[in-house]
């Protein structure tokens, strides 16, 4: 048992250094659960209206966005929350365990704090131990919090199981992480690792269940599906949850494994030697932030364009399922586009906007990474102003959206054109994509005046693509009201009509020039 | 001539902490100047506020002739700087690193940079993150020796290196001087400083304690002398130059000695028959630790 020694010590420790950072994780996830309940009952008063909602929630890109869809057919506010909200309370304990792993193994390895704690009295296994428990525990906590929210729906034995479907898919991608930062020698890499196979998982059931009502045998590759399919307050059944608890156990016992093979600090895969020279290219502070962002930009392009791709090729599909719609549903559905796969596209291009949001943030953020490392220091005290400096990143994160976007847009326009054999498809797309972009830099502009203002803050800016996401997707459901509709940068992107003097692209030029006062005022 | 660096009376805080405290420092072109001073005594904050990093609160500096906080860019083309802890980027290697660096501040001597390679034992093919700590440090210091800068800021270019890189490095310093280029440097190791430097700069607590040619501080220190004379060497005591003076049971004397004073005590001492003579060399270190020393006592 040696090889464990210390993992009480370093839980605790673990615990110290998370007591705030966890809560509000913790918190917020659960708070979530609590509004989703909340407004879903405020916006339909009386349950019978909810049948409102069938439209958009039984139409592929609800089915894409929402879930399998059981107890829908006859829809209480209960089987509603189950079945539409649960997915994106289910997403944020996903991210909540995946970082708490990285950031306690990985993270700690990278920035030398393990080497200091491997060489005292502490076991092999104990820092990934001592990762797993905290996030196993606060995917747990978190589930209970979510049956706190549940409660009132009446079923205790339904609240419980859908709070242990959230901690199992915490669970789950806690073991993911765990295996990443195994493989990856960077945490940085490694939380990229694990939010691929995220967006991976609520990708391949969407696909999934768009392809047969209730799911198809593809959902039941991704953790989101495991914990949907339990068919909580519709027609619970538990044995689903069995595919969690092995499955995060072989990946907990694959991580241990691969942590005995390698040497502290080194990753999976072995280093060859580099450029002797920096190429001509990298001459200045902008080619520096670009070529910094270089492997991000191309991992995000494949990643979002494979996504569009993905969902592009449902076309047919979908426009199959028009057939069979019922006349009121195709009046609700075609009221906007008048195409239900135009309409299904928008809402795909919408989603993908949302990645590639978080490409940005990711690549903004390495602003205040930058800083905190030292590293912003030796390029400040050369011939680069702050302004400069900063201007570099944002540069940076919007050439790299460009190009996440137009891998997006290519992949679902290109998908969508060959699906229906009609390539005049492609480009109206491409362009519908690219009118996120302006959103975009509405994020990137915001970011960047956060990481300014204090570096601490930059997290600040995941509330914006959570906004973004929650109005994007319930804005109209829950009858949002329209400032807070607006609040949302991806909202007018989405309806032309609605441009005004508080239009994206003049609202991130404010941002923007508020972050670079901001960085030229800070000492 | 005016000098290339003029900082005087600077105050910084940060919250509570009065990290600067109205600090003094002046370098004159030409010169190796050496900024000494304990942890935390203000060297880095100091060296931030030259770079235009940190802005002070009172008190006046002049870089190159220029406002280093407002004319940054312009005045870090001049100037090459090695921080006190060098973070590389994980992903360049270190070639790339040096090369960007260089390029950041406005180019470096191509053939000056391969001759440092060659002269540090550089391995520039590897990632930034698979180097050690001194061969991290190599990086900073090529990509800061190899640029054609008038003035090098460095904040303990040494620390992490082996003996005969820090030969090297010293060598190197040398050279750049013998070029009329100016150096400000911060180190631990007093060796190294009393090789290289020209003037010293002490700072405790903010505020600088001692400053000057090191060859004018010199008669600050003393040599430390133990000896054991054949006849009573009593008398000594009371020669000038000669302080502290103790005696001990069995003929040992020990005491402290102005170098000016050496040829006349020295000769004093052999008349009363000297059987054992040892005689540290004023140093540094001395200075440094009745300095430190005194930090220590007042605290």
């Amino acid at each position: 048992m040696s090889a464990f020694a210390g993992t009480g010590m370093l839980l605790r420790v673990a615990l110290r250094k998370d007591r705030v950072r966890l809560s509000v994780w913790v918190g917020l996830v659960v708070l979530l659960a609590f509004y989703c309940v909340d407004a879903v009952k405020a916006a339909y008063p009386n349950e019978g209206d909810l049948a409102a909602l069938l439209g958009f929630v039984q139409g592929p890109a609800g089915v894409a966005m929402t879930g399998p869809g059981y107890g829908l057919d006859t829809p209480t506010y209960a089987t509603v929350f189950a079945g539409v909200y649960a997915l994106y309370v289910y997403l944020a304990v996903a991210f909540m365990g995946a970082t708490a792993v990285v950031r306690h193994t990985r993270a700690d390895e990278e920035s030398g704090r393990s080497e200091l704690i491997g060489a005292g009295a502490v076991g092999r296994f104990a820092p990934l131990t001592a990762a797993g428990v905290v996030a196993m525990g606060a995917s747990l906590v978190t589930g209970v919090g979510i049956v706190g929210a549940t409660w009132s729906y009446g079923s205790a034995a339904d609240a419980w199981l859908l709070g242990a479907c959230a901690a199992s898919v915490g669970i789950v991608f806690a073991g993911i992480a765990a295996v990443a930062a195994q493989l990856a020698e960077r945490a940085r890499s490694a939380m990229s690792m694990a939010s691929a196979v995220i967006g991976a998982a609520v990708v391949v059931r969407g696909v999934g269940d768009i392809m047969r009502e209730h799911g198809s045998w593809l959902s039941w590759f991704s953790p989101f599906a495991w914990a949907q399919q339990t068919r909580p307050f519709a027609e619970p059944r538990w044995w689903p949850l069995l595919v969690p608890v092995v499955v995060a156990a072989c990946l907990w016992a694959a991580s241990a494994v691969l942590l005995a093979r390698r040497d502290m600090g080194a990753g999976l895969v072995a280093q060859r030697p580099g450029r002797s020279h920096a190429s001509r290219w990298l001459a200045g502070p902008y080619s520096l932030a670009l070529r910094l962002e270089r492997g991000s930009i191309i991992g995000w392009s494949l990643g979002v364009g494979f996504s569009g791709l993905l969902y592009g090729s449902l076309a047919a599909s979908v426009q199959e399922s028009l057939a069979n719609l019922p006349q009121n549903l195709k009046t609700v559905l075609l009221a906007q586009d008048g195409d239900l796969v135009d309409a299904y596209a928008a809402t795909m291009a919408f989603f993908d906007a949302l990645l590639v949001a978080c490409f940005a943030i990711v690549a903004v953020h390495r602003l205040a990474s930058e800083e905190a490392a030292g590293r912003a220091e030796v390029v400040l005290a050369a011939a680069v102003s702050r302004r400069t400096w900063v201007g570099a990143s944002v540069v940076a994160a919007l050439v790299g959206s460009v190009v996440v976007t137009l891998a997006g847009g290519l992949g679902l326009g290109i998908a969508v054109g060959a699906s229906l054999g009609d390539s005049s498809r492609v480009w109206p797309l491409v362009l519908a994509q690219a009118a996120y972009l302006p959103a975009v830099a509405v994020v990137i502009g915001v970011t960047a005046a956060l990481a300014s203002a204090r570096p601490r803050w930059v997290s600040a800016a995941w509330a914006l693509v959570g906004w973004g996401m929650f109005a994007g997707f319930f804005g109209q459901l829950v009858s949002l009201p329209q400032a807070a509709l607006n609040a949302s940068p991806f909202h007018s992107s989405t309806s032309p009509g609605l441009r005004s003097s508080r239009s994206p692209p003049l609202r991130s030029w404010r941002c923007w020039r508020r972050a670079r006062r901001s960085w030229a005022s800070r000492w | 001539m005016t000098a290339v660096i003029e900082a005087s009376g600077l105050v910084k805080t940060f919250g509570r902490t009065r990290a600067l405290d109205g600090f003094d420092l002046t370098v004159q072109p030409g010169e190796v100047a050496a900024f000494l001073g304990p942890n935390g005594a203000g060297k880095s904050t100091t060296i931030r506020i030259l770079l235009g990093l940190l802005r002070a609160e009172a008190g006046a500096v002049t870089l190159l002739g220029g406002d280093p906080w407002r004319d940054a860019v312009a005045l870090h083309r001049r100037l090459a700087y090695v921080p006190g802890d060098v973070t590389l980027w994980p992903t360049l290697t270190g070639g790339e690193a040096i090369d960007t660096l260089g390029r950041l501040r406005g180019g470096l001597n191509e053939a000056r940079k391969r001759e440092l390679i060659e002269r540090f034992d550089l391995d520039p093919r590897k990632k930034g993150r698979t180097y050690s700590k001194g061969n991290r440090q190599k990086v900073a210091l090529i990509a800061a020796l190899a640029a054609d800068a008038e003035l090098y800021v460095m904040d303990e270019p040494t620390s992490g290196l082996d003996p005969l890189m820090e030969a090297e490095f010293q060598k190197v310093v040398r050279e750049l001087t013998g070029e009329g280029r100016t150096v400000l440097l911060s180190s631990h190791i007093l060796a190294e400083v009393e090789k290289l430097c020209d003037t010293v700069t002490i700072i405790r607590d903010g505020v600088t304690v001692q400053s000057g040619r090191l060859a004018d501080l010199r008669h600050l220190t003393r040599s430390a002398v133990t000896a054991r004379t054949r006849d009573d060497a009593a008398g000594i005591g009371e020669l000038a130059g000669v302080h502290d003076f103790a005696s001990g049971a069995d003929g040992l004397v020990t005491f402290s000695l102005d170098g000016d004073h050496t040829a006349d005590v020295m000769a004093a001492l052999a008349a009363r028959g000297i059987v054992a003579l040892e005689s540290a060399p004023p140093s540094l270190e001395a200075m440094f630790l009745s300095e430190y020393g005194t930090a220590k006592a007042s605290k």
